[in-house]
């Protein structure tokens, strides 16, 4: 789309529901009335660091921020060295929150808004200008800024709702519980973006226990769509209790196993999707992974070699390598920096820890290369695994079927869990420590 | 909670028997490299204290659920208030256990 077309903020009726509330649900009607009031109390000028918990006042500081043309900057650390980080790097840099901070930096607290009148039709906002700017924390420590303009937010959106059916001619209105955080990329565009331009309504509290999941869900409307992952999947069918019914469950920022896959499907009788994205580019593909092994692309995303093209954004590097395969789908290849040459042989981590997330039992699992691979030509991986009641001789031996000889990990170290970060995703510092236990005293 | 003042304390850093018991849960569920025993009964569970975070929290529910048919919820004020020490974490689970 030309970057100085203009788009509507959200393209809903007034009447809509945006977000259902402890209180009851919020019409687009009054998010907006909400959102100008808020928006009268923001700097002339800045930019947002909006740290709300609650999913109603993210959206609400993210469209006042919108309406003064500040960019909100996508970030849920409060810590003080972040916040002075991103203030030195970003001029005028002020907080939204909805919970008391220390801070020496412009706070507007976000609470209960006297609704303004007079905002008539919603705002239209150029397609071309950067309204939100996401991080993701780079290999070397420091965090790198990924600017997203208004448009690729937007078309994102609607290749979403396409997607999963939300459109407005797709049937009745859906709900959205989602347990991941809205300032992360994933939660941002499911849970603040979604309810603004599809037919769908976000949960506002914190969801984050199974007890939390499963009554939040109790107490939304039907076409209920949980938004998760791996990680809390795994807490979620371990709790034992069926959730309300549900229209599909959705997981990224990790591989889902293809057994918790297959539980969800089995035991919930509902869709298990998997969306494929990164915060640099978005979400860019799906699938129903107990079906599909492979990626189907968004409308409007295009995979190429190395990179891929995003409507609004152009051209993203991946750090995935992938291949096409039919029916305009592409396979997930791995991580281009988890490519591995062991006796010749190339492999890439991600694989491997597919084909290790395949084998019965295994509930979760991690290929871990030394450090000294490059330079050790005896080398070996050495794999962490969670599987309760399986031995590391059974898994090495289902492993052996599928994995060429100089794979096999040695060793094949069973825990009860990996240390996955909040988002379920497992830190350089986390496998580093893995290392370091495996190594011994 | 029992009367504390004439339970004896069979721990280095004073922990009462139910408080050794959610102690062992805690070690056993995370896989601390901590005795359960050593654990200090006032310190922070999380960040500065033991050092959990927000995985072993939702572990640490689940280990909960099961042993004493407890639910922790994101109301409950998870980080602030039952959280903020296996003593106050011990108080939780004995005022709403399954009798």
């Amino acid at each position: 789309m030309p970057p100085e077309q203009d788009l509507p903020l959200t393209s809903r009726g007034g009447a809509e529901v945006i977000c259902h509330r402890p209180a009851g649900p919020v019409t687009i009607r009054r998010f907006l009335g909400e959102a100008a009031a808020l928006a009268r109390r923001l700097p002339a000028s800045g930019h947002a660091v909006n740290l709300c918990a609650d999913r109603y006042r993210m959206l609400l500081g993210f469209a006042a921020a919108l309406l003064r043309g500040h960019p909100t900057l996508l970030n849920a650390d409060p810590s003080p060295h972040r916040l002075q980080a991103l203030a030195a790097a970003y001029p005028g840099t002020y907080l939204l929150a909805d919970t008391p901070i220390a801070t020496a930096l412009p706070l507007v607290p976000v609470g209960e808004e006297q609704a303004v009148d007079g905002l008539g039709e919603p705002p239209r906002i150029p397609a071309g200008r950067v309204v939100a700017i996401a991080f993701t924390s780079g290999s070397t420590g420091q965090p790198t800024a990924h600017p997203k303009p208004w448009g690729a937010l937007v078309a994102a959106a609607l290749a979403a709702a396409e997607r999963f059916g939300l459109r407005p001619e797709d049937g009745p209105p859906s709900s959205v519980l989602a347990t991941v955080p809205p300032q992360h990329m994933y939660g941002f565009e499911t849970t603040i973006m979604l309810p603004l331009q599809a037919a769908l309504a976000c949960h506002a509290g914190e969801a984050f226990f199974p007890s939390d999941v499963l009554d939040a869900l109790d107490a939304l409307p039907p076409r209920r769509l949980l938004v998760t992952t791996p990680l809390h999947l795994r807490a979620l069918l371990a709790e034992g209790r069926r959730p309300a019914p549900l229209s599909a469950v959705i997981s990224a920022t990790a591989p889902l196993a293809m057994s918790m896959a297959e539980a969800v499907e089995r035991d919930w009788g509902v869709p298990m999707l998997e969306i494929y994205g990164a915060s640099e580019a978005g979400s860019m593909a799906s699938r129903r992974t107990a079906f599909e092994p492979d990626w189907l692309p968004y409308r409007g995303i295009r995979m190429g070699q190395g990179e891929v093209e995003v409507p609004g954004l152009g051209a993203v590097p991946l750090a995935d390598a992938t291949e096409p395969a039919p029916g305009g789908r592409f396979r997930l290849l791995g991580r281009r920096a988890d490519l591995v040459k062991l006796g010749g042989r190339r492999a890439s981590l991600a694989e491997l820890n597919r084909l290790l997330a395949e084998v019965e039992g295994v509930e979760d699992g991690v290929f871990v290369a030394p450090e000294d691979i490059e330079r050790n030509p005896a080398a070996r991986l050495s794999a962490y695994v969670v599987a309760p009641g399986r031995s590391a001789e059974e898994i090495l031996s289902a492993l052996r079927l599928r994995l060429e000889p100089v794979f096999l990990p040695r060793p094949l170290v069973l825990v009860p869990a990996l240390p996955r970060n909040g988002l379920g995703k497992l830190t350089q510092a986390a496998l580093a420590e893995l290392r370091m236990a495996a190594a011994g005293p | 909670m029992p009367d504390g003042t004439t339970t004896s304390t069979i721990s280095a850093t004073g922990l009462l028997p139910q408080e050794l018991e959610v102690a062992q849960l805690i070690v056993s569920a995370l896989s601390l490299e901590v005795a359960p025993e050593e654990i200090e009964p006032e310190a922070p569970l999380f960040h500065d204290g033991l050092g959990l975070d927000s995985i072993d929290a939702l572990e640490l529910a689940l280990a909960i659920s099961k042993a004493y048919e407890v639910k922790l919820r994101s109301d409950d004020e998870r980080n602030h208030r039952i959280f903020a020490s296996l003593r106050s974490l011990t108080a939780h689970i004995e005022k709403h256990r399954a009798r």
